[in-house]
């Protein structure tokens, strides 16, 4: 059975084999302070599912891991 | 400097860029193009050339963000084939926002490199100066097999000031491929040559792209010349709407009595945009014949001809009152 890895139910999606542990681009320039690091893993993820959409993490990360779904009626 | 003079977070990062793993390059890239600390622009220069175009493209964007101008030689540098299209491209937009004037004769200097890719980049940067001294370095691009190029040095040629005649730009009004023709064009009704009327009204008649027909159209409205009302009367039957639109506008500029029953035929346009501004060069030509038929327009199903038509009837009732007095 295949399992996911990721949290698909928040709008901000880290891949996280691309995630780098030691960068933490996304989560300075996030103005909500939402997204942090897995203490575990090393990987951002999304903890408060407070978003604003304005998409600079997904900007920001150097190696494109972010992706922002962005709700239809917004776009 | 010495390291002893820096920031030492500044210091750390610049030497994790020199990191044989990747994504500490990555990292530090990213942590640098944050703090924008000035001290970090010669390690950040260094990474232009480094292995992965990631790298690359970050230490490209921290340079963009820091603006200074130390950093215009190397950006340049970044502009060749032996870079990626995304860095190229970052390349590109930072030194649009970077160039100045006093970086023309650099500009010039790095055009005649042999690299395509390279010259592509530098016509487009030769935009942002509009200096005419380059001219004699575009003009070789006219000729060249790469219909990019010569694309793109004819639209500079556009951006260039006091240029008023280019004898080769005019040969390219005949170019094979659409699109350096669709930008020859234009760039012809920036040109007061006394040559460049026919062609474009040539043109308007006879191209079988119907977006250079229409770019015609713009540049003979921008020259305003009368001897082009003939080929504009005509290209009022264009099939494409997008031209009968133009040349109704350019027609607004030079139409005369001759042009009446095209316009008034054009005043029951499928498109709207077509009808108004029929009537506006209907209004503009100033002939009270044709009252009755833009008085037909005023019930028009779109708000916007009927605005124009009833300018353009109360500017010919005005001109007819002033006759009257006079």
């Amino acid at each position: 059975m295949a399992l996911t890895t990721q949290r698909v139910d928040v709008p901000v999606i880290v891949d996280e084999s691309k995630c780098l542990e030691k960068c933490t681009a996304c989560i300075e320039v996030c103005p909500l302070d939402v997204l942090v690091k897995n203490p575990e893993t090393g990987k951002a993820y999304m903890k408060y599912d407070e978003c604003w959409f304005c998409l600079p993490c997904e900007k920001e990360c150097p190696t494109n891991a972010i992706t922002v779904q962005i709700p239809f009626l917004l776009r | 400097m010495s390291y002893s003079d820096i920031d030492p977070e500044v210091v750390q990062w610049v030497e994790m860029l020199r990191s044989p793993d990747l994504s500490d390059r990555l990292v530090a890239a990213k942590a640098l193009q944050h703090l924008g600390d000035e001290d970090a622009i010669e390690g950040l220069i260094a990474v232009l050339n480094d292995e992965s175009p990631m790298v690359q493209e970050i230490a490209v964007t921290a340079l963009w963000e820091m603006a200074n101008p130390v950093a215009i030689t190397p950006l340049l540098g970044c502009l060749d084939s032996s870079h990626s299209e995304a860095v190229r491209n970052e390349a590109l937009s930072a030194l649009k926002e970077l160039v100045s004037p006093d970086d023309l004769l650099k500009l010039l200097d790095t055009i005649q490199i042999d690299d395509e890719n390279m010259q592509l980049n530098v016509l487009v940067l030769l935009r942002k100066i509009h200096d005419a001294q380059a001219l004699p370095y575009i003009l070789p691009f006219f000729e060249s097999e790469n219909p990019l190029l010569r694309e793109a040095s004819v639209v500079t040629l556009r951006y260039l000031n006091q240029v008023v005649r280019c004898e080769p730009a005019l040969a390219l009004a005949k170019d094979p491929n659409d699109e350096v023709r669709r930008s020859a064009i234009l760039t012809l009704g920036h040109l007061s040559d006394e040559a460049v009327t026919p062609i474009l009204c040539d043109v308007i008649a006879q191209d079988s792209d119907w977006q250079v027909r229409r770019n015609a159209a713009q540049s003979l409205d921008l020259l305003a010349a009368k001897a082009a009302a003939p080929a504009l009367t005509q290209a009022l039957a264009d099939d494409h709407w997008q031209v009968r639109k133009f040349v109704a506008r350019a027609l607004q500029k030079v139409a005369t009595d001759e042009a009446i029953p095209s316009l008034v035929k054009a005043l029951s346009d499928e498109y709207s945009d077509v009808r108004r501004d029929a009537a506006i060069a209907l209004g503009n030509i100033g002939n009270p014949d044709v009252l009755p038929a833009l008085q037909q327009t005023l019930d028009d199903p779109d708000r916007d001809v009927q605005i124009f038509s009833q300018r353009a009837i109360q500017k010919i009732q005005d001109q007819m009152a002033e006759t009257s007095h006079a």
